[in-house]
């Protein structure tokens, strides 16, 4: 009987249903999107390595000690090719190498990547030992031929054929175009931009001085792998190690399966965000359908129906929309994962042809979630429905007893403040681990978020009147009729305006932590630096060649020139990046604050700058040793040259570049190269001197001080916008909420209006109303959740250490900005109920009891 | 007060509010109702007709004082039971907002037995539908019938599981005069061929005229008790009491 009765209900009102639905769907796409995206990716990527490493038995490389993304292996003399090569049971040994090599566009731009390496390959068609595939044209053959990757190609609208200009590191090239590749069965490399030569022209052209990278090996048919292996092994010289194929598999995999995951993580955070505005909204649908089902609901129990059924009734109808949108949202999270891959490809992607992968982890997870949602949604909407006493069906002024105001008043502050300390003990006190302190947080956050939506109501009638004032004024008797609605039921407009609160919490939480992040980083970069001029790659965030300092240092305009080259290394038992710079230069371009010693004692042979608070945690000061462990492997006892008290530029150690060169044979490559201007030059004449010294390399960028700091500051920016753009679903469907609970509540009123409208009031009148109702409500939620959003921004800043945040800015237009957007879209949200209202026939609403 | 009654109240008071703002809905009220007899509660609006019918029907609850449906006290009932009780024992009709208007006609009737998960007694359905004369609108919805058919739905469901007493709360009251006295000779022909037992409550005189016994009420109390009524004696009455 109450399935019956249940899809029957749900036909009748299958506009709330299919919207009910669509809010789980798009909770549940997004969830199973994340998941899928990431599993397929990891999957392709995983097929992609697979396919690249099958034909290469053993590989011979350099060691390297720090095991991360940043380090990078010193490079092997080429003579050892023809070595391993002697070697009994290899068939095969190919040196093989990447490096810089920039395409320029047929504008003579540089082609940009968004941080993917900007590459430059030898290509052996022969050998079968490379994942290079040809897919248009053929293989580079002569010193002016080139192939380029298929992806980049189309990107750009390069075609075999044309004429293409490449930046290497003494300067502009140009080559043809002979042929387009990719690697393995994608027509890209991975998101980097690939020129690819025959091997002796590649040697030449990207000047390698003699070096490889890696040597591959094929070993010989019948030939044992693990032999072949050992004898290699004994013939290497020291700090260079031969693999297997399989285990540079591994290790490749393990990378991009890290990448992979913390992408998936990301998304899966704003998915699940979506799919608690989902909860919130439908939650509230469900408490004013229950309300407006009260008379059949104890209609039923007065002919005999009992509590458990009438809960069964409302839990099915529930259960039947969710289960139904679930299984569409994963779908739709198919759908979502195909999308953002077509994104990411068009933004320069060129991932390979990914198949989507749908795990039945993925399916249990979105289930949860889709299910769980509303079950969560409807659990204590359903506990209220089956205690309606059968009397309400004769007097609905009977009803059912909401949570009374002192109770209310409990759980909400018992919710508010137990949630509040455990946000402010996680954040701050930081116990376990950062997953542990990190769920801690997310649960007291959460725990203020429900506390407040439950104590909002108690506030919503006075608040409301408050924020209605003006509008009361503006809109005459329609605002007065707005106002005294808004305050009618003032828990409906508390949970109504909670899905909103909860978006817009986000945004200006986001909003202050980023702007007092920009503020902070901008004020960091001012004092921390006294360059006139930085130059780097401010598009693809490459690495330049050192020709640039070297042309830098040329400039008699230039009074200070120093590159900035990392390495990674091992100190006191961790592993930190170490910076090399001109010693003599250096300390003209950058206010480090010098407390103890200085860069005179920084010498080509000797001596490291550390910053204080890393010394301390070793224990030493200028003067005494520390032993560092390079990636390289190798190992060397370095003096404390001095302390510094500002790490701003983001290093904490700083060496010279003679000493980095002596350490490691790794091809050179500079962050970034800073210049101070020499006196008596003018800003024009040095700016005007330097853009024609780095003329032949594009993707350098000069900036000034200034413009520089500007640059900084405006990528932070961007980052809000990317936070903001995350949260537009969970936004969209919020004020899809005040749309739908403000038609719901103009047919619940359908007999009042009709009175009204008999009396005398206009359509005009009445549509406005009912729209300063939504602003009200909306201005409510917005209102709350800027506040809220101030106290997560501001406790967050504050939890962060000083050089990352040390003073607070309030992002007042960012702020305002929300709210006029907040009532527009709610003047919006309202169009349609505001229409409903005034259509309305006035007799027949008359007539409705 | 009679072993044999089908229902009846004693001493029953229901107050609402405390101190100086109480108010007796009912202040004392005993009665009890014959098998298979018609019986009629009138009184002016607020003398507490409505109360007594939905503490007599288990829809309520009194504040002192003992309810009776045949043999059971209500107040010694546990919710199930009263659940159980309004499904088996009491047909109940509402003046409006009676029938779930998702449900078809057919479905409508048979609620209150679908919802015990039994069948019914097919032949007594039958009966029902006929003597209600329904027969072609089974399949229809609600809002596809007049309110007469409505109401008339309403008695056959209040009818199907054969309860010990019917009560119906002002059961013409939104109804014109044709379908009203439809409805309430289908009640009369319920006591008088199947031997039911009806209560109802009314405003109307020519209504509880059917009746076998009126019974007045006023400021929750009973204030007469009428055998045999008819139209005029109600009316004579009723300006006696000052309606």
């Amino acid at each position: 009987m109450m399935l019956t009765l249940a899809r029957r209900s749900l036909r009748a009102r299958l506009g709330r249903s299919i919207f009910t639905g669509l809010a789980i769907m798009a909770g549940v796409a997004f969830v199973a999107g994340s998941f899928v995206l990431a599993d397929s990716l990891k999957s392709t990527f995983d097929n992609l390595i697979d396919g690249l490493t099958g034909e290469i038995d053993l590989e011979v490389r350099t060691e390297l000690t720090v095991d991360d993304l940043d380090a990078v292996r010193d490079p092997l003399p080429d003579t050892l090719v023809a070595d391993v090569a002697a070697v009994p049971g290899v068939k095969v040994a190919e040196g093989g190498y990447a490096r810089f090599a920039q395409m320029l566009d047929k504008k003579g731009k540089p082609v940009t990547t968004q941080g993917a390496p900007t590459l430059g390959v030898s290509w052996n068609p022969d050998s079968g030992l490379s994942g290079v595939e040809l897919k248009d044209g053929r293989a580079p053959q002569a010193t002016d031929e080139v192939a380029i990757d298929k992806a980049t190609a189309d990107r750009v609208g390069y075609v075999v054929g044309d004429t293409i200009r490449v930046v290497l590191k003494d300067g502009q090239h140009d080559f043809t175009i002979v042929g387009l590749v990719g690697l393995g069965n994608s027509d890209g490399f991975v998101g980097a931009t690939t020129v690819v030569w025959d091997p002796v022209s590649a040697a030449r052209w990207l000047d390698t001085e003699n070096t490889v990278d890696t040597i591959d090996i094929k070993v010989a048919d019948g030939a044992d792998v693990a032999t072949v292996q050992d004898a290699i092994a004994a013939m290497l010289p020291e700090r260079t190690e031969v693999v297997t194929g399989e285990q540079i598999a591994e290790e490749t995999k393990d990378q991009v399966g890290e990448i992979v995951s913390i992408f998936g993580t990301g998304l899966l955070i704003f998915a699940l965000v979506t799919a608690l505005v989902a909860a919130f909204v439908i939650n509230n649908i469900y408490n004013i359908s229950i309300s407006q089902r009260l008379r059949e609901l104890a209609l039923l129990r007065a002919v005999g129906a009992n509590g458990a059924q009438i809960r069964r009734l409302v839990l099915t109808e529930a259960l039947t929309v969710s289960v139904v949108a679930t299984v569409l949202g994963m779908f739709g999270g198919i759908g979502v994962a195909k999308a953002l891959i077509v994104a990411f490809d068009a933004a320069g992607g060129g991932f390979p042809d990914t198949p989507l992968l749908f795990k039945v982890r993925t399916g249990v997870v979105a289930a949860i979630v889709g299910i769980g949602v509303s079950v969560v949604s409807v659990l204590l909407p359903s506990l209220r429905a089956s205690h309606i006493p059968p009397v309400a069906a004769m007097r609905p002024d009977v009803g059912f007893s909401a949570l009374s105001l002192s109770q209310r008043l409990v759980r909400g502050t018992v919710l508010s403040v137990g949630g509040l300390a455990l946000f402010l003990f996680g954040l701050f006190a930081r116990p376990g681990s950062g997953s542990q302190w990190g769920l801690l947080t997310g649960a007291g956050a959460l725990g203020i978020v429900f506390g407040v939506t439950s104590l909002s109501a108690l506030i919503a009638r006075p608040v409301s009147r408050v924020i209605a004032a003006p509008i009361a004024r503006m809109l005459g008797v329609a605002g007065t009729f707005a106002r005294d609605n808004a305050a009618r039921v003032p828990r409906r407009t508390a949970r109504t305006a909670s899905a909103l609160m909860i978006g817009v919490t986000l945004i200006t939480g986001a909003a202050v932590f980023t702007a007092s992040l920009r503020d902070t980083w901008g004020r960091i970069l001012e004092q921390g630096t006294s360059f006139d001029y930085i130059v780097l790659d401010s598009e693809s965030f490459q690495p330049l060649t050192p020709e640039i300092a070297n042309r830098l240092e040329a400039l008699p305009e230039l009074s200070a020139v120093s590159p900035f080259r990392n390495i990674r290394a091992q100190i006191g038992g961790s592993t930190s990046t170490v910076t090399a710079v001109d010693p003599v230069a250096f300390p003209q371009l950058a206010n480090l604050d010098i407390t103890a010693g200085g860069f005179d004692r920084v010498t080509p042979a000797d001596g490291v700058m550390i910053y204080r608070s890393a010394a301390d945690d070793l224990g030493v000061g200028a003067g005494d040793v520390v032993d560092v462990t390079w990636q390289n492997g190798k190992q060397t006892r370095l003096t404390v040259a001095g302390l510094f008290d500002d790490n701003s530029l983001g290093s904490n150690w700083f060496i010279s570049v003679g000493l980095l060169e002596s350490i490691s044979t790794q091809v050179p490559t500079d962050q970034f190269v800073v210049a101070k201007r020499a006196d008596g030059v003018d800003a024009a004449t040095a700016r005007q001197a330097i853009d024609v010294a780095v003329a032949d390399f594009p993707q350098a960028s000069v900036r000034s001080n200034n413009e520089f700091v500007a640059e900084q500051k405006a990528r932070i920016d961007t980052l809000l916008f990317l936070v903001t753009l995350l949260l537009t679903v969970a936004i969209a469907f919020s004020f899809l909420g005040i749309a739908i609970t403000l038609a719901l509540s103009v047919f619940e009123r359908t007999h009042e209006i009709g009175l009204l409208r008999a009396v005398g009031m206009g359509r005009r009148t009445l549509r406005r109303s009912v729209r300063g109702e939504a602003v009200i409500v909306t201005l409510f939620g917005a209102l709350i959740g800027v506040a809220l959003g101030m106290l997560f921004g501001l406790a967050f800043s504050y939890a962060v250490p000083d050089n990352v945040i040390n003073g607070i800015t309030i992002p007042y237009q960012t702020l305002a900005f929300v709210l006029v957007f907040a009532v527009v879209a709610a003047v919006v949200a309202a169009t349609y109920p505001a229409i409903k209202a005034s259509r309305m026939n006035v007799l027949a609403a008359i007539a409705t009891e | 007060m009679t072993a044999s009654a089908a229902a009846g109240a004693i001493d029953a008071r229901k107050t609402y509010g405390v101190g100086d703002a109480a108010v007796h809905a009912l202040d004392g009220i005993t009665i009890s109702f014959e098998p298979a007899k018609f019986t009629a509660i009138m009184g002016p609006s607020g003398s507490g007709k409505s109360t007594l019918l939905h503490c007599l029907a288990g829809l309520d609850a009194l504040t002192h004082g003992a309810v009776f449906i045949g043999d059971t006290h209500l107040a010694s009932l546990s919710d199930k039971q009263l659940t159980e009780l309004r499904r088996r024992s009491v047909g109940f009709v509402f003046q409006a907002y009676n029938l779930i208007p998702t449900l078809t006609a057919r479905e409508n009737i048979l609620l209150p037995l679908m919802l015990g998960g039994e069948s019914g007694d097919e032949a007594w359905i039958d009966q029902v539908v006929d003597t209600v004369g329904l027969r072609n609108r089974l399949s229809h919805r609600p809002d596809e019938l007049s309110g007469g058919q409505q109401q008339r739905v309403a008695v056959a469901r209040a009818l199907a599981n054969r309860p010990t007493i019917i009560f119906a709360d002002e059961p013409t009251g939104n109804l014109d005069s044709n379908a009203g006295n439809e409805i309430l000779t289908f009640m009369r022909e319920a006591v008088d061929r199947y031997g039911q037992t009806i209560v109802i409550v009314t405003h109307d005189p020519y209504a509880a005229a059917y009746a076998d016994r009126v019974v007045f009420l006023a400021d929750g109390k009973i204030v007469h008790d009428m055998a045999d009524p008819t139209a005029d004696s109600i009316i004579d009455r009723m300006k006696r009491i000052g309606h």
